[in-house]
């Protein structure tokens, strides 16, 4: 699947609608952990905690944010998974 | 499930059980104080909690912690959550399987395999978490804060957490049973009571209960260093303080670091043919420091058979033919 807005190819999609922190940030990092070197993980979140929490868990584990998008309530993130995790 | 009306009830004076929860301990049925090796002048008893049925102290804080639910009416059309490392999630996972409850258990990543796998196999769902899962700003207690939001997720119509951490009837497990206990087996003659800081229901309770038969029993807390590997004992200096944790019953604080604690386990499985978990081992190192006389109990919360992966880098090749 591609995002056409950003040109980039979305291996999977992960949606934590109504899930508080750190429930996101742990499965981020489960979905993330299935992925290979470079695809891409979309993740959607309404917690305002995670605007915080995800991008330190892509510092943490050396995972690159591609982009963060605010919708209304919701925050939509893209990760693409780095070589050392 | 027994349907004649001549079936062979349970009746503890010969040790027939109808359930296996009805083993549960109370002042009529007490674990074991067994004498342990001190190098001071105490006359320490070892509380042998592993031989409760589901393997450990957190047995007492479990079925508490169910009943508390049940009255409350908590339970009613809820799934179970709970941060443990290891021991009371055995417990309530071998309690919710009589009950046909299912359970979810958040545990440290740093938690041996072999608690992991017991839980799975007793049906629970289990949820590794490292200490740091929230990167941002939050104290270091990964499992306990990810069952918070698993319990507060999706409405918090899902699950229903006991909370150990902070639900009172786990002191009361230990104040109405643990206590009562160790006061009717030294027939009264206790002088100083040992438990490692971890939830925090054991000393808090066992504390309060003999304070409260003489104010001159000593009650010692043992407490690991930072990055300690003693499953079930926390460090304040990195973990928050439970809620239910009451200071005023602890007279002394003992730290005890994990090298002399393995050391002392080891020593109790060889010496004293005790197969405990590591700490046990730091409950009787503290023991050896403290220049008090008498009878001591000390609290050992389970045994080692939970910690062989732990032992096997503890022993090396010690043991193997050279």
């Amino acid at each position: 699947m591609t995002d056409t807005t950003r040109g980039v190819e979305v291996a999977a999609t992960l949606d934590c609608s109504g899930l508080l922190c750190p429930l996101p940030v742990y499965k981020a990092a489960l979905e993330l952990g299935k992925l290979e070197t470079g695809q891409v993980l979309e993740l959607i979140c309404t917690d305002p905690g995670s605007l915080e929490d995800i991008p330190a868990l892509a510092r943490q584990r050396g995972d690159k944010l591609i982009a963060v998008e605010e919708r209304g309530d919701a925050q939509a993130f893209w990760l693409e998974k780095g070589t050392t995790t | 499930m027994t349907t004649t009306q001549d079936h062979l009830a349970t009746d503890r004076s010969v040790r027939r059980y109808e359930r296996i929860d009805d083993l549960l301990p109370d002042v009529d049925n007490p674990t074991p104080l067994v004498r342990a090796h001190t190098t001071n002048a105490l006359e320490l008893y070892l509380k042998l909690e592993w031989l409760n049925p589901f393997g450990s102290i957190k047995d007492r804080t479990a079925a508490y912690l169910l009943a508390g639910m049940d009255e409350t009416g908590k339970l009613d059309q809820h799934e179970l959550v709970e941060p443990s490392s290891g021991n009371t999630a055995i417990a309530l996972a071998a309690l919710a399987a009589l009950r046909d409850t299912k359970l979810t258990v958040t545990i440290p990543d740093g938690v041996p395999e072999e608690k992991k796998i017991l839980l799975r196999m007793l049906g629970a769902e289990v949820w590794a978490t490292p200490d740091d899962l929230c990167p941002v700003d939050h104290p270091k207690d990964g499992a306990i804060a990810l069952a918070r939001s698993l319990a507060a997720s999706e409405g918090g119509n899902k699950y229903a957490m006991p909370n150990q951490y902070e639900n009172p009837d786990n002191v009361k497990a230990h104040y109405e049973t643990t206590g009562p206990e160790i006061w009717r087996q030294t027939e009264g003659r206790v002088r100083v009571f040992l438990a490692g800081f971890g939830t925090c229901g054991t000393i808090t309770g066992v504390g309060r209960f003999l304070k409260e038969q003489d104010p001159e029993i000593r009650v010692v807390a043992i407490e690991p260093q930072r990055g300690h590997r003693l499953p079930g004992l926390k460090s304040f200096a990195e973990a928050s303080e439970p809620g239910i944790l009451d200071r005023s019953v602890v007279d002394e604080v003992i730290r005890v670091d994990d090298e002399p604690a393995y050391a002392e386990t080891k020593r109790i499985w060889r010496e004293e043919g005790l197969m405990v978990g590591p700490s046990t081992g730091a409950i009787v190192h503290a023991a050896n420091q403290l220049s008090d006389e008498g009878i001591a109990a000390g609290v050992s919360p389970d045994s080692g058979l939970k910690y062989t992966s732990y032992f096997a880098e503890l022993l090396g090749d010690e043991g193997l033919p050279g």
